[in-house]
């Protein structure tokens, strides 16, 4: 589903690389913990593939395409399979709860049908039914969050990438959006996150990639987030 | 829903920036109304040259008994030098026609002329040159047919019309090209303007574009709303333009010019009715060109 193979990025203003050399593969389907301290490529890993950005060196292949030959104005057909979400949510404050999760299916020309059919069962997959008139800032950074995930899931994904979706969340919250990003990794979605969060790698058992300034440090299946150090 | 969207976003957009809107509306008002006034002039030196180019012709004024000069040595013009002068003209590949005008018909134009005064009692035919008229095939190629005659003996002088009126077709020319470099600097500004405009709309509206573009909408549907709004402001300001530029033709020619300069026809409000869809299509057009070019840079994939 994801294939990085001997991928490095350099970014101009740096003079060590962000990802050196990085070759690692998830299968369709893998739950993949993606730890490292700040730095060590995670993001940058995300970032690559959606490609916002261009590895300096190295093929990438997302959903069967290969990046490099995937030109600029097809983009956008290879971020529709892919749902993001982030630390820090990415709401739009001045729309509603059904309006934040609707918005990404207008902007992608889905039909009014389309849209009332499927963003009330999406709100109703993260448990947000009841609250589809609130506000963003009426909601707890959990709800929050749980908005910023059936956005993302809204146009069923073949993956779905996470930066730190809990790194704003207190531990019982956390544990709340696991469960969640668990349920949507049982309907066949690939998840990659991204996250710092010990306990919950602890718990979760899943695979786990550790990147260390750019490098490959630690590919474990059923994994903890740390038990190098 | 996407019609609704984009509607939506226009009207935030726009009310958003909105002392960047005028500025822009104005802006772009003032580079039209140049423009139309530099094709107004082009249009008003068409008509000029043409109404003047059917009347051009040069007039050959051949001696008389009276008259002076160094072809008139021998007097008033002999019949063998009034054949060859007619001869030498209608040889010549430039000249159209010729027509004789002698003595008495000199002098009824003359008396046409001065209709009122009593300068029949003044002047008598003889006093009055005889002379060719001569129509040219081309009114830009005189130069040849004055030199062919001028030196010839029994010519007292050779005038053409032409001469008279270049400082008019100098003084349009003039003015069409400052009409046009003025229009030049606006455009420019304009467009510098509207990049200006843009760039503050897409950052304003960041947050929007940067998730449209995670969840996958395509840059047509993100840029669509920006270009709009450019369409919109150009197009505002090419009709305040275009409204400015009729004032301007019915005040400065229709009450003033055309009522008092009658030697040719002017310009008025139906040659400006035909400028218009070039003027809206050119405010509207630089607002999108302008706009696309700003966004291709600033909303990058």
């Amino acid at each position: 589903m994801i294939l990085f193979d001997n991928v490095s990025k350099l970014y101009p203003t740096q003079n060590q690389p962000a990802l050196d050399s990085l070759t690692m593969e998830v299968e369709k389907g893998e739950f993949v913990f993606l730890v490292g301290p700040s730095g060590s490529g995670k993001s940058t890993f995300l970032r690559l593939t959606l490609k916002e950005e261009r590895p300096t060196a190295g093929r990438i292949r997302v959903a069967g395409k290969d990046l490099h030959r995937l030109s600029n104005w097809k983009v956008p057909h290879l971020r529709r399979r892919i749902g993001t979400v982030f630390q820090d949510f990415r709401l739009l404050p001045n729309k509603t709860v059904f309006e934040n999760v609707a918005f990404a299916l207008q902007v992608i020309g889905k039909p009014r049908r389309q849209i009332n059919r499927d963003v009330p069962a999406v709100l109703e997959l993260v448990g947000l039914d009841g609250k589809e008139d609130r506000l963003p800032d009426q909601l707890s950074g959990g709800e929050q969050q749980r908005v910023a995930v059936a956005r993302a899931f809204v146009n069923r994904p073949l993956i779905l990438l996470a930066d730190e979706p809990t790194g704003n969340l207190d531990p019982g919250t956390s544990v709340g959006i696991m469960k969640l990003l668990d349920r949507i990794n049982r309907t066949g979605t690939t998840v990659v996150m991204a996250t710092h969060d010990q306990s919950i790698v602890d718990q979760m058992r899943k695979r786990v990639i550790e990147l260390e300034h750019g490098k490959l440090v630690r590919d474990q299946s059923r994994g903890v987030y740390g038990y190098t150090r | 829903m996407r019609v609704q969207y984009v509607l939506s976003e226009i009207a935030t957009g726009l009310r958003r920036n909105l002392t960047m809107t005028i500025a822009l509306v104005i802006v772009v008002a003032i580079s039209i109304a140049m423009f139309g006034t530099g094709l107004l002039v082009r249009s008003q030196a068409e008509t000029t040259k043409g109404y003047w180019y059917d009347r051009i012709e040069i007039s050959v004024f051949m001696c008389n008994e009276y008259s002076t000069g160094a072809g008139c040595a021998d007097g008033a013009v002999t019949d063998a030098q009034r054949d060859t002068i007619r001869q030498t003209l209608e040889a010549h590949p430039e000249v159209d026609e010729v027509f004789y005008e002698n003595q008495e018909q000199a002098f009824e134009r003359f008396r046409e002329q001065f209709d009122d005064s009593d300068v029949e009692n003044i002047i008598t035919p003889d006093q009055l040159p005889e002379s060719f008229r001569v129509a040219l095939q081309d009114p830009e190629e005189y130069d040849g047919v004055v030199s062919a005659v001028s030196g010839l003996p029994g010519v007292q002088e050779v005038t053409d019309q032409r001469q008279l009126l270049e400082p008019l077709f100098q003084t349009l020319d003039g003015v069409q090209v400052s009409a046009f470099a003025i229009t030049l600097i606006q455009v420019i500004a304009a467009v510098l303007l509207i990049g200006n405009t843009i760039r503050l709309a897409a950052f304003s509206r960041r947050r929007e574009t940067g998730i449209m573009r995670l969840v996958g909408a395509s840059n047509f549907y993100i840029q669509l709303p920006f270009i709009l709004e450019a369409a919109i402001a150009g197009l505002l300001g090419s009709l305040f333009g275009v409204v400015a530029l009729f004032f301007g033709v019915e005040l400065v020619v229709g009450r003033f010019i055309a009522p008092n300069l009658q030697f040719t026809s002017w310009v008025d409000s139906g040659d400006v009715w035909a400028a218009v869809p070039w003027l809206l299509l050119a405010g509207v057009l630089i607002s999108v060109v302008a706009s696309f070019v700003t966004l291709r840079r600033y909303l990058r994939v």
